[in-house]
């Protein structure tokens, strides 16, 4: 059985008493890749502190263009606000950029590094110093590769090198683009351990298409079409059959 | 339906899958790239420019160029990823090779070598020149094409080679050249499609790693994993050699500078993040990219270019002697000059929307750097006395740059603090 929500994080939150306070607000974001046509229109997300929310729907609803805009690859987008822990803040401002870490669904950048060297040039360039990440990299089933360059690496493993990182990194907001995909099995089970026990460090905010990842892990589930979160489970509310009817009535739309 | 319609049908849509992909969706880059080469012809002729370069020369260095750039677009790894799909759903292999080649011909002669044919001024050296470019696709492709046999294809080459520099006769020149082609085409009929698709290598190389000098690691194995890189690296440590010769005419304090302006001209180097667009996004997107990144490719360029510009300076020593202090420094500006102008433009103006690689190697933007390094050089060939004032430039950035990042370090030290005291 998988672990869900350990006692231990929700203990840690209602200890904490920082559950509620917001991490990141985004208000009224439009984005657009061509001006005709809007990604994300009129877009509202309020983010708190130590939650794990999963977005989830059909493609093109815009849960990729999100993240990218939230990790400043998308320039072209303009919002009514964009608050960090309450102040306003520039997405793509050096003072945000080390506060968030972002796995991508594809990315295949730094091609000529091994896991042991991006390792170290992530930490380096976030200023940090390097933990261990022995139990990560056993978790994830990958000791084998962590002296490979990572253009050789198969999607699988390459995926495992930026979620390892990701975790090892601790950053305050964690956005995860279908971290799922390319995964085994034994590696998903662990992918859910850490995700729902990522809390204790900071905020995850994940795109799927993987119903169980969403419904096991999260503290709040959004459901996106046409570029706008259509409807909100919130903790309690999240079981994959409501979820599945939502998605069923977006795709018949 | 007829079964001959089908396979024209099959054939027409294997090339327009080709077509789209290497000039847009609108064939839009052939209307880029045609009007500008008939706009030249149009020009030099009107203009009554003429170059005076003997028939063989045109055709060899045609030939040569064609070749080397049809070779570039078949081993292209992007072209490759295109073809996986097509490959694997049921095809007739001639129509494929065909349409393949065909589309790659037409790529490589109108957008990049169709501009050498303005400089043939009879109807005889135009239509020359159309057909060695023809030859050297089609031969390109044959040698690429044949692994088991590609000595036997090499020799082909070097005898079309000779022919092509010792045939001075163009009536027996021509034939043969046409012969070759047709036999190139025979050749390629009989292959298999997937001898154009180079699938990704499988084995798996422990590396040791390390935590030190990490960017240089990556750089000087993404050099070492390109070997036309290193080629063209080689070439031009070789034109460094021979340059002072070719320009022992001019005055020394203008043939110093200009060798380093025109040696500055390394673009596979230059053009990293463009053709990477993965790397740049994860650079762009990492806290203190610019001073993790780009300080490091900055000085691997500087030396790349500082060797390049030692060469020359040595080849000058060698040939004409006297070598001051003044054109080693010049060296170093030029040197330094050259690889923060390139990192610039790459950080700020990199080149998208390329088809395959071949595009990144041949854009106009290449000459952007040695252009301003030329302008440069003119200006120490007049006044040698600005090269302190050149000097500084590189320095003026590199201060700015560094200031800049330590600012940015102490504003997000107080962002911290001011997050942890609540303030």
């Amino acid at each position: 059985m998988l672990p869900v929500q350990s006692t231990e994080s929700r203990k840690f939150k209602r200890e904490a008493g920082e559950m509620g306070s917001a991490l990141l607000e985004i208000q009224s974001l439009n984005a657009w890749y061509c001006r005709e046509k809007r990604v994300l229109s009129d877009f509202s997300l309020k983010l708190s502190e130590h939650e794990v929310v999963g977005l989830i729907g059909l493609n093109g609803a815009g849960k990729t263009t999100f993240l990218k805009v939230l990790s400043g690859l998308l320039p072209t987008y303009c919002a009514e606000a964009v608050r960090f822990r309450e102040s306003p803040v520039a997405l793509r401002d050096s003072v945000f950029k080390p506060f968030r870490y972002t796995v991508f669904a594809e990315d295949r950048s730094f091609g000529y590094f091994t896991f042991r060297e991006y390792l170290a040039y992530v930490f380096a360039s976030y200023g940090k110093k390097q933990p261990n990440v022995s139990d990560l990299v056993r978790g994830f089933h990958f000791e084998d590769y962590v002296d490979v360059l990572l253009k050789d690496l198969s999607a699988g493993n390459c995926r495992k090198v930026f979620l390892i990182t990701a975790f090892a990194l601790k950053a305050e907001l964690l956005l995860l683009d279908e971290p799922v995909n390319g995964l085994d099995f034994q590696s998903t089970e662990y992918l859910y351990e850490q995700i729902a026990g990522y809390r204790e460090y900071g905020t995850v905010l994940f795109s799927s298409h993987i119903l169980e990842s969403i419904t096991l892990t999260s503290d709040r589930v959004c459901v996106l079409e046409g570029g706008q979160i259509r409807q909100t489970f919130k903790s309690g509310q999240i079981d994959a059959a409501g979820i599945r009817e939502v998605l069923h009535d977006e795709s018949d739309l | 339906m007829p079964q001959g319609f089908g396979r024209y049908c099959m054939m027409n849509l294997i090339f327009k899958a080709f077509a789209k992909k290497l000039f847009g969706a609108g064939y839009e880059r052939l209307g880029h790239t045609v009007p500008v080469c008939l706009l030249m012809f149009a020009g030099l002729r009107a203009a009554k420019l003429r170059f005076a370069i003997s028939p063989s020369v045109l055709y060899l260095t045609v030939s040569m160029f064609t070749a080397g750039m049809m070779w570039q677009a078949l081993s292209s790894e992007d072209q490759s990823a295109s073809m996986q799909n097509m490959l694997m759903l049921p095809f007739d292999r001639r129509k494929f090779i065909l349409s393949y080649v065909t589309v790659l011909g037409i790529y490589t002669i109108l957008t990049k070598t169709a501009v050498l044919a303005v400089s043939a001024w009879t109807y005889t050296e135009f239509w020359g020149t159309l057909l060695c470019m023809i030859h050297a696709v089609f031969l390109a492709a044959c040698i690429y094409g044949q692994k088991r046999n590609r000595g036997l294809c090499m020799v082909w080459a070097a005898v079309m080679t000779g022919l092509l520099i010792f045939l001075r006769e163009e009536t027996l020149l021509f034939p043969a050249v046409a012969a070759s082609s047709i036999f190139a085409l025979g050749f390629l009929q009989g292959m298999d499609g997937y001898v154009f698709y180079a699938p990704e290598k499988g084995s798996i190389r422990i590396r040791k790693s390390g935590g030190t000098c990490l960017v240089w690691r990556y750089l000087i194995r993404y050099l070492i994993c390109h070997k036309n890189y290193l080629m063209n690296t080689a070439i031009l440590w070789c034109a460094a050699c021979v340059l002072p010769s070719f320009l022992g005419q001019i005055e020394r304090w203008f043939v110093i500078p200009m060798g380093f302006a025109v040696l500055s001209l390394n673009t596979p180097l230059c053009i990293l993040l463009s053709c990477d667009p993965a790397l740049e996004q994860a650079v762009r997107f990492l806290p203190d990219g610019k001073k993790r990144f780009c300080i490091p490719y900055c000085l691997f360029l500087f030396l790349c270019n500082l060797a390049s510009d030692g060469l020359y300076l040595g080849s000058f020593w060698l040939q004409k002697g006297g070598v001051t202090f003044g054109m080693i420094a010049a060296a170093v500006v030029f040197a330094l000059q050259s690889a923060v102008l390139s990192v610039l433009l790459e950080w700020f103006y990199p080149l998208r929307g390329w088809k395959i690689e071949s595009d990144l190697w041949h854009h106009p933007r290449k000459y952007a750097v040695p252009a301003v390094m030329l302008f440069l050089a003119g200006a120490v060939g007049t006044a040698p006395g600005i090269l302190p004032v050149l000097m500084i430039l590189p320095a003026v950035f590199c201060i700015i740059s560094v200031m800049t990042g330590k600012r940015m370090v102490k504003k997000m030290e107080e962002y911290n603090d001011e997050q942890r005291t609540g303030t």
